[in-house]
């Protein structure tokens, strides 16, 4: 049980009458690349929240890298990163400014915090704004900004919602090679992305959520195996009809509309 | 401007999308609150308008009646100064709603120039004013039938007039407004005017002679200006002066004319889809090295970089360093009533009385900065709760630099006291540093505990729409009362007795209780912090 780098039991959040997250039990394995997806309003962004902390479950319980997240917060916190949904940054400091804020809130010294702010810097191809603050930056920036902050402290966990969202392909590439890179290093990612061939290209492992109940987990080989037994299909499955064979849809002709021409 | 068929009905589209929308945004109980306070504002506001068409009509009557030549004129101006300043008073210099949004329907600029000067028209202010005018009018005409015929153009064309300019200052500010500085900037000259209006009084009572000749020449050149115009149209229609009085009309017309110039180069460049950016643009600058940040002695390295992190969040809040401005405004004002003539009260004629009064009022204006200290976090909220830092140290940052702030305060205005007004007594000084004391530690004490219950996002350079919680204002009110009237009471019993020693003691004695509980609520807020964490994030986060 203590070496798995996340797992929930019975995971619950209600919002009023609504369950958004209904009895989730996920167990990613230290080290896998793990893709997190589900249909608009499935339940995504309120389970992520819930596993940095950010949002407090009705029910249910969580371990990150075998630490409980309910009775040693802190502890667990020191160990992850999050770039969460809508970026969450301190948008009146500059990016210099919030990088070693950042990485001094995750205990870095001073000095470690300031080397660090600038390599991320550069790496992420913001140093030439050192004076812009965060608020003054595109969209793309921010979340380049985003990450560099979720990486700053060396997270053996790290929690990404919609990361690639916004990003331009050159920035994307730099993104995806680091990812691969801490990969390789022993860490792990969980990601949500609607974009699913790039859950297909980076994932190991994916788990699908839909209507707050988890409806798949597991490699995406398994999960394709799966599916080409259900269809006795001849070619190999995309990721996409992988998902919507899960979760239900059906990429059926749409009709005409007479008045279109 | 006649309008194509399908134009009129994307007008009346249009007004069942504000339909809509208002009706939509009675879902939600704030929506609801919104109203009800909109309609008790509206149902009080309404009855002083009502009010004040009877009296402009009956000054109208007797202008006419009795050949008065300045009640028409200061009836106009009156008029004027309504209709522009309380619709920018009122918004607060937030942006308008933006027609320009709708753009991307096959809109023609006719329907866009419309739907502007629509937004002028209907206007509770607007509605208002010309009701006035036709009041005038009424006036005129029970007066004279014969300065009634000329009335009609006269005050036709000056609606026609403060519509146009209402619509250029709205136009021309949600232009500056759209761009972050300049929004920033205008806030400071609105907060300016604000405090300028602090020194109307003591200034006119010391230079009001010599400002006289001034405003008579004012009053001459205010002649060829629109209210004196419209107000001439009348009078010299009324006395036979055709010639003059058409003069007048035309000049009135030709005000008119610029206007509609100006805001035509306006609503061309919105129509042809300018777009002001909010964001400044920054040219790439060369790298430079990332400086290590502050340390802080006696604490720890998490509330050093939080400290730091929010002691730039004050410096680049225009408007919120502005307001630390606030207190020296008041003990200047103070200064002047003291040098202007008898009517001074005599507690505000020594040092010693104006220090504590001021130190007051410095706690009075920090105390927005301890009663919702995560206002200006936004999503950065997210942050504090993803990393690894306990709210205390978090809440501890913030304290200190407050308590800084008030020291620094308290510091200066004791020295521009001691200037301006004069020395402070020793024990008096003594007295109100210990009483600063108390207030910072229980005030520090219930704003932590208010900020975590009654959280309020605020936005940077942005004074419309910043509510703070009503239970945050009538706590921390609440709080000052009580801790003024022991401060007074405390002092009261010294000046009975005649003895310095019970007031010392008792301030003492009010400084240890606030620490206590200024600790104890130290102690509480991680677990407050994780309780209300879904409240708190939702609030600031959105």
């Amino acid at each position: 049980m203590n070496n798995l780098a996340i797992e929930t039991q019975n995971l619950t959040r209600s919002f009023g009458e609504l369950q958004a997250v209904r009895g989730v039990n996920l167990r990613v394995e230290p080290g896998q690349f793990f893709g997190f997806l589900g249909p608009n309003g499935a339940g995504k962004s309120t389970t992520i929240k819930m596993l940095t902390g950010l949002l407090e479950p009705t029910a249910g319980r969580i371990r990150i890298l075998g630490i409980d997240l309910a009775g040693e917060p802190i502890a667990v916190k020191s160990q992850i990163g999050v770039v969460p949904e809508g970026l969450a940054l301190f948008d009146r400091l500059t990016g210099p400014e919030y990088l070693n804020f950042t990485g001094r809130m995750y205990g870095l010294d001073r000095a470690t915090a300031a080397e660090r702010a600038q390599e991320l810097l550069d790496f992420m191809s913001l140093a030439d704004r050192p004076k812009t603050l965060i608020v003054d930056y595109s969209h793309g920036m921010k979340k380049k900004l985003a990450m560099a902050a979720a990486v700053i402290h060396g997270p053996k966990v790290l929690f990404l919602d919609e990361p690639f969202e916004g990003v331009d392909a050159i920035a994307a590439g730099a993104l995806k090679a680091m990812l691969n890179r801490m990969i390789q290093r022993g860490a792990t990612i969980f990601l949500t992305s609607h974009v699913l061939e790039i859950v297909e290209r980076l994932c190991s492992h994916v788990a699908i959520i839909s209507r707050g109940e988890l409806v798949a987990q597991g490699s995406i080989d398994e999960l394709r195996s799966g599916v080409e037994a259900r269809h006795d299909a001849g070619q190999k499955a995309s990721l996409e009809q992988i998902f919507l064979d899960i979760v239900g849809g059906e990429r059926s002709a749409a009709p005409e509309l007479s008045w279109l021409e | 401007m006649r309008l194509p068929a399908e134009n009129q009905e994307q007008l009346r589209l249009i007004a069942w999308l504000r339909w809509r929308l208002f009706v939509n945004g009675l879902r939600t109980r704030r929506g609801k609150a919104d109203l009800a306070s909109k309609i008790i504002l509206g149902v009080v506001i309404g009855a002083m308008a009502l009010g004040i068409g009877p009296l402009l009509g009956v000054g109208s009557w007797y202008a006419i009646h009795n050949a008065q030549p300045y009640v028409l004129p200061a009836e106009l101006w009156a008029i004027l100064v309504v209709w522009l300043m309380l619709p920018i008073f009122v918004s607060g210099f937030g942006a308008e709603s933006d027609p320009g949004s709708l753009l991307r329907f096959p809109l023609h600029y006719s329907a866009f120039v419309l739907l502007a000067l629509g937004h002028g028209a209907f206007d509770p202010v607007a509605i208002a004013a010309v009701y006035w005018l036709l009041a005038m009018l009424i006036g005129i005409a029970v007066a004279s039938l014969g300065a009634a015929l000329w009335a009609i153009p006269a005050l036709a064309a000056f609606a026609l007039f403060n519509l146009l300019l209402n619509r250029v200052i709205f136009a021309w500010l949600s232009y500056w407004l759209a761009k972050r500085r300049t929004r920033e900037i205008l806030g400071l000259i609105f907060l300016l005017l604000i405090f300028s209006v602090q020194l109307v009084g003591p200034l006119s009572q010391r230079y009001g002679k010599t400002a006289m000749p001034v405003l008579v020449r004012f009053v001459t050149i205010g002649r060829f200006l629109p209210p004196g115009l419209g107000a001439s149209i009348i009078m010299t229609g009324h006395a036979g002066g055709i010639a003059q009085a058409a003069g007048a009309l035309g000049g009135l017309a030709a005000f008119a004319a610029v206007l509609s110039r100006v805001l035509s180069i306006r609503l061309r460049a919105e129509y042809r889809g300018e777009n002001v950016s909010e964001a400044r643009v920054e040219k790439a600058a060369a790298p430079t090295a990332v400086r290590a940040g502050f340390s802080l002695a006696g604490f720890s390295p998490t509330v050093a970089a939080l400290f730091e992190k929010d002691l730039k969040y004050l410096l680049r809040n225009t408007m919120m360093f502005f307001s630390l401005a606030v207190p020296f405004v008041l003990v200047i004002v103070m200064s002047l009533n003291r040098g202007a003539a008898q009517g001074t009260p005599t507690f505000m004629r020594s040092g010693s009385s104006v220090f504590p009064l001021s130190v007051g009022y410095v706690i009075l204006v920090l105390i927005g900065f301890a009663y919702n200290v995560f206002g200006y976090d936004g999503s950065g909220m997210s942050v504090l709760f993803a990393a690894p830092v306990n709210f205390r140290d978090v809440l501890l940052a913030k304290n200190v630099l407050y308590a800084l702030l008030v020291a620094a305060e308290v510091s200066l205005i004791g020295a521009l006291d001691w200037v301006v007004v004069g020395p402070v007594h020793g024990a008096i000084l003594l007295l109100t540093v210990l009483g600063v004391v108390g207030a910072i530690l229980v005030n520090l004490a219930i704003g932590d505990l208010i900020s975590l219950y009654f959280p309020r996002k605020l936005n940077f350079g942005q004074m419309r729409r910043q509510q703070t919680s009503g239970v945050s204002i009538l706590v921390s009110l609440g709080t000052q009362v009580v801790l003024a009237a022991l401060a007074f009471g405390l002092y009261l019993i010294s000046r009975l007795t005649g003895n310095l020693s019970w007031s010392v003691f008792g301030f003492l004695a009010l400084d240890l209780a606030g620490f206590v509980l200024y600790r104890q609520v130290l102690a509480s807020v991680d677990d407050i912090a994780r309780k209300r964490r879904d409240a708190l994030v939702t609030e600031l986060c959105r």
